[in-house]
């Protein structure tokens, strides 16, 4: 019952998540911003928690073990900052490129096998994992929505560059300087939370995960590096957006094979 | 009741004339007043901008309102002046609201000269039952064109092509720092826009330095000796260029030489010159956001091909709504 409960909630979630990209992209089409994308982005939000709810419930821990929901947590870190960074920054359009990556995560933690059907309970928790797992997937989901902001800066530029200025994307598009912007302040408060989270990983025992460790290290000098270069030597927007894309791609698929 | 309006405007008179019959802002409401005392005329809104003067008018009888206004007003050269009754002369008053009879197809501003007008004639005690029943359905129909059509979308100028660019690329321009090189009208009107919309500091390069002084003054901007509007380069977000030279005045060696001061932040040229004061090479620098005077004739001559085609939904529009007034006098 429970199973299938939860279950739900993530398709609700996925749905909800997809209608909501999509009525962005056909009012997009239509030449205007969707103004009811945030909405549905709030649904998804909604379902999200309530999911992560039964899980956590179920694990009495964080709800952060297995690929599947490590996926939907990273889904709904997305959402939230989302949330909260969109309407600051009059980003509403970052609504709908969020939507496909939010609805990509949780179609993966849907195929069959990925999300363990039978949560097990935690038998022993501990502060410092809880920490580093929570504080890497909230720092993963700034970063996601820094990698976001780059891919509309880079359609952007592209569309400057290329004079094609006649499209709905273009004229509902936030300005250069305002992604750019945005991008650089998501990639900071994603690299300040993977600094806790990394800082976490070292306290916590660590018998079984060196090698998750060391990479979890290496990601974040990446970062550091990269939020370095850009805020004191400076750096193209093109090239900083395609490094944030890239660099996200990048970390999450090493995070899948460790 | 019938409804008329009696005006000139930018189509059917010249300036010259325009200006012998243009009424002062604050003289609307005691003209139209004034009006209201002439036989025949019950009610009276003037409306009068650079491009139109318009005298809406409510009488008992069309041709006693055309009397009591001829006797009221010397109209000078009759070829110049139009009428318009009853329904004719309310979609008219809603064309001009929706700014669909504005030199500049769409334009906004004609929207608030409505109002003033009708606010001014209505506290001078000029309006009663018809005229404020028709201007109160023309504003809503003026919005109505605002929000559902795109009759406003797009810059028609040049200038105004190049501003919507500035503006996509940093945004609100508060703080937008821009040089002019060459001290020419269209270089002025351009960057005259950029300010308007909050650039906030302009440098000003010329052969002639007294020229660029003069332009500087003007926009309350600093003039940069032509030998040095290169180290200006590092400061900037906007170049204007539009000298007279032969040939390419900012070249690629002189953007790359600043990238780095300027910690590769972008950068928008705008080059309303022939031939181009800007080398093509420019734009290969991946922060240039390069416009040339084709490009942006181009973009505002789209933006004015889209306007056009809104027309048809803006005639829809107002015969819809002036059908749902079913005003007396129309």
């Amino acid at each position: 019952m429970e199973r299938a409960v939860y279950l739900w909630f993530l398709v609700i979630s996925t749905l909800l998540a997809a209608i909501g990209g999509a009525m962005g992209m056909r009012a997009l089409r239509h030449g205007h911003r969707s103004r009811s994308t945030v909405l549905w982005m709030g649904g998804a939000f909604l379902a999200q928690i309530a999911f992560l709810g039964i899980r956590g419930e179920a694990r009495g821990a964080c709800p952060l073990i297995g690929l599947g929901e490590i996926l939907v947590f990273l889904a709904w870190s997305l959402t939230l900052i989302y949330l909260l960074v969109g309407p600051t920054y009059r980003l509403s359009l970052l609504g709908v490129f969020s939507a496909p990556v939010v609805v990509v995560f949780q179609a993966i933690a849907l195929i069959p096998g990925v999300l363990e059907r039978n949560p097990q309970r935690v038998i022993s928790t501990d502060a410092w994992r809880e920490t580093h797992a929570a504080m890497s997937v909230l720092g993963y989901g700034a970063l996601a929505l820094a990698a976001v902001s780059s891919v509309m800066f880079l359609v952007l530029d592209r569309q400057l560059k290329e004079q094609h200025l006649s499209s709905g994307l273009f004229r509902n598009l936030p300005p250069v300087r305002e992604l750019l912007v945005s991008g650089r302040r998501l990639l900071w408060l994603g690299w300040a939370m993977l600094t806790v989270g990394v800082a976490a990983g070292f306290l916590m025992p660590h018998e079984d995960a060196g090698a998750h460790l060391v990479a979890a290290v290496l990601v974040w000098l990446a970062y550091a590096a990269l939020v370095g270069v850009a805020q004191f030597r400076g750096l193209t927007g093109r090239r900083f957006s395609l490094l944030t894309v890239v660099l996200f791609l990048v970390s999450l698929s090493v995070f899948a094979f460790i | 009741m019938e409804l008329v309006c009696f005006g000139l405007n930018h189509r059917s008179a010249p300036v010259e004339v325009r200006e012998r019959f243009a009424v002062p802002p604050v003289r609307l409401g005691e003209k139209a007043r004034e009006l209201t005392e002439a036989a025949g005329i019950e009610e009276s809104v003037v409306l009068s901008t650079c491009n139109r003067t318009e005298f809406y008018l409510a009488g008992n009888s069309a041709d006693e309102v055309i009397a009591g206004l001829r006797g009221a007003i010397d109209l000078g050269v009759e070829d110049c002046w139009y009428e318009m009754r009853r329904a004719e002369a309310a979609r008219h008053l809603c064309r001009v609201a929706g700014g669909l009879d504005s030199m500049v197809l769409g334009e906004t501003e004609i929207f608030g000269q409505v109002k003033d007008a009708y606010r001014r004639a209505h506290a001078a005690g000029a309006t009663s039952g018809v005229l404020n029943r028709l201007f109160q359905r023309a504003f809503s129909v003026g919005k109505k064109i605002r929000t559902e059509t795109a009759i406003q979308e797009g810059a028609t100028s040049v200038a105004g092509t190049a501003v919507e660019l500035a503006e996509k690329i940093f945004g609100k321009l508060k703080g937008c720092r821009v040089i002019v090189i060459g001290a020419g009208e269209m270089s002025r009107q351009t960057a005259q826009a950029l300010v308007s919309r909050g650039a906030s500091t302009v440098f000003v390069t010329n052969r002639s330095f007294e020229r660029a002084e003069e332009l500087a003054n003007d926009m309350g901007g600093r003039a940069v000796r032509y030998d040095d509007w290169q180290a200006t380069l590092a400061g900037v977000d906007v170049v204007i260029s539009s000298t007279a030279a032969p040939h390419a005045v900012v070249k690629r060696f002189h953007v790359e030489a600043v990238r780095r001061v300027r910690k590769f932040r972008p950068l928008f040229f705008i080059d309303i010159a022939v031939p181009r004061d800007i080398d093509p090479e420019v734009a290969q620098i991946e922060e240039v956001y390069l416009y040339d005077i084709d490009t942006l004739e181009q973009l505002a001559s789209e933006a004015r091909g889209r306007r056009e085609r809104q027309i048809e939904e803006c005639g829809r529009i107002i015969d819809e709504e002036l059908e749902k007034l079913n005003l007396p006098g129309t």
